[in-house]
């Protein structure tokens, strides 16, 4: 068993090609711009993702896209070592994480596809990492904060 | 006056392998043996509950069995779509709308679809998933992986290890050892789980439940109808459910569950303790699922089920008896398995249980939970009325 995945991420499958709606395009084209876009609520001020009409918090429909700074805390992760969809199955192991970002209000779940996982701990800090998945939209990853 | 609602019919289909069997066969099996069970009349079912895969499932189900219920419950919310079920039926009989309810399932799961669910992630839709699992397919994760990141952060914030989870599904496998029918009965040890393929950290194969094909049957009615049939009426005394989230990044607090709330409500209806549960069905998708739901529902304090599992407090004769069937574990899991919950709590308070008799059980209680720790729906059974 492989404690580490030199597998490339790079490539991407096109039923794993975001199909953006009018909800997440900011989303999707914001990662391939390097940007990790969430909304944040201006009646409350807590944030959210995924991208959603109204605050999931307080209800509110004041949700605004901001970009957030890509800093989060490891919550829990796991090192999936079987999946049998392609193009996973022939990635593994790789890590999937829940991060609380700095922004209140907000957990995202992303792949660490260049964390060896004997390094991955509960607490550590990470940041966000982008991923092409074609010329306009983008996967958003994390990785061990430097 | 509100009525006292019963269980008075189960049924078991043929299982767990039935390569020959569609999941409508399936459940026509279960729903004979449990008309024949409590000597009711295909007629004399007023109502019906099932949950299935695709729209209109229930509906189908009627008309394959040549029913035309005017009481129809439907809530699908995963492997818990059952205690809900029950917890409906409960109070739409206690209320006087339906005497007469058949609650029904079954699926053909592993011949149809061989191994693959929990890791199969989003199979072939990719990005054409609806709602939150859109955001969660692209990164990989599975239904083992959802649920190892709720294990993996109970682990570091109590101090819960493998050894203890394994020690859940070792019990469970005792218990499946009793029972001729179960998938699995060759006795295992906490070091055969350590050393099973670990499937997502940390969880291993035999921490995760067995796919079978299967279906079962319950059928409710008033307790007046009850006294005049041929079994022992086994009675409704509460139910309560709820949901949390749908996908496990949504889940604020991973260590802790809808059944928390959903619980004690059932318990208070039911005007009993967690003391009081003589026989606990817990819906065991995976021993993290026991582990978590036993604190949930108080049988021990948030944070203390791992010394409590491994103290062997799970098997016949322990403090908490649980699974006695084999469970999810060991035993049967269609696809959903919160029916089969109800079925083997109704063979403890009849006192049928045979070898895997839980000896003079009077309560039990039930929880499923569904979808990725997402629904929750607790049912507390008993030889008496509440």
């Amino acid at each position: 068993m492989s404690d580490v995945s030199d597998v490339d991420w790079s490539a991407t499958p096109k039923w794993v090609v975001p199909v953006p709606n009018t909800e997440d395009r900011e989303f999707w084209e914001g990662a391939a711009r390097g940007k990790l876009r969430i909304q944040r609520c201006a009646d409350c001020g807590l944030h959210q993702h995924y991208p959603r009409m109204l605050c999931s918090h307080c209800g509110a429909e004041a949700v605004e896209f901001v970009t957030a700074t890509g800093g989060g805390t490891v919550y829990s992760f796991t090192v999936i070592r079987k999946n049998g969809v392609p193009p996973f199955n022939e990635r593994t192991p790789f890590v999937v994480a829940a991060i609380d970002l700095d922004e209140p209000g907000v957990r995202i779940l992303a792949t660490m596809p260049n964390v060896r996982p004997q390094e991955m701990r509960i607490g550590m800090r990470v940041i966000a990492a982008f991923r092409a998945a074609n010329e306009t939209l983008g996967f958003v990853d994390f990785e061990p904060a430097p | 006056m509100k009525r006292n609602v019963c269980i008075v019919g189960v049924g078991h289909s043929d299982g767990p392998v039935t390569p020959d069997l569609s999941q409508y066969q399936l459940i026509a099996q279960a729903f004979r043996r449990a008309l024949d069970d409590c000597g009711l009349a295909k007629s004399d079912i007023e109502g019906l509950a099932s949950a299935g895969y695709g729209g209109m499932h229930e509906v189908a189900v009627a008309e394959y069995l040549g029913l035309t219920p005017s009481w129809l419950e439907s809530t699908s919310c995963g492997g818990s779509s059952f205690e809900f079920h029950l917890q409906h039926a409960y109070r739409a009989i206690q209320a006087g709308d339906v005497d007469t309810v058949a609650v029904l399932y079954g699926n053909n799961q592993l011949s149809a679809s061989g191994r693959t669910l929990g890791t199969g992630g989003g199979g072939g839709r990719g990005m054409q998933l609806p709602g939150p699992m859109r955001y969660e397919f692209p990164t990989g994760l599975t239904l083992v992986g959802a649920y190892a990141m709720a294990a993996q952060r109970h682990m570091h914030q109590y101090g819960t290890t493998s050894a203890q989870l394994a020690s859940i599904a070792v019990q469970t496998r005792e218990h499946a050892a009793r029972n001729e029918g179960a998938m699995y009965r060759e006795p295992i040890t906490v070091d055969d789980v350590l050393n099973s393929n670990l499937v997502a950290d940390p969880l291993h194969k035999l921490d995760c439940c067995v796919i079978s094909d299967g279906g079962c049957a319950v059928i409710l009615t008033t307790e007046e109808r009850a006294r005049s049939l041929q079994r022992q009426p086994v009675f409704v005394r509460g139910a309560a459910g709820g949901t949390t989230h749908h996908s496990i990044v949504s889940m604020s607090d991973m260590t802790r569950t809808a059944a928390a709330v959903a619980g004690p409500r059932a318990f208070g209806d039911a005007g009993i303790r967690p003391g009081d549960v003589d026989v606990f069905c817990a819906y065991d998708s995976f021993t993290y699922t026991v582990l978590v739901t036993l604190e949930d529902l108080g049988f021990v304090p948030k944070g203390e089920g791992g010394p409590f599992v491994a103290e062997g407090n799970l098997r016949l004769g322990g403090l908490l008896p649980t699974n006695p069937d084999g469970g999810g574990l060991s035993n049967t899991h269609p696809g959903m398995r919160g029916l089969f919950l109800i079925c083997e709590a109704t063979r403890q308070l009849r006192g049928a249980a045979g070898i895997s008799q839980v000896e003079g059980a009077e309560i039990a209680a039930c929880n499923g939970s569904g979808g990725w720790l997402s629904t929750q729906g607790t049912v507390v059974l008993g030889t008496e009325p509440a």
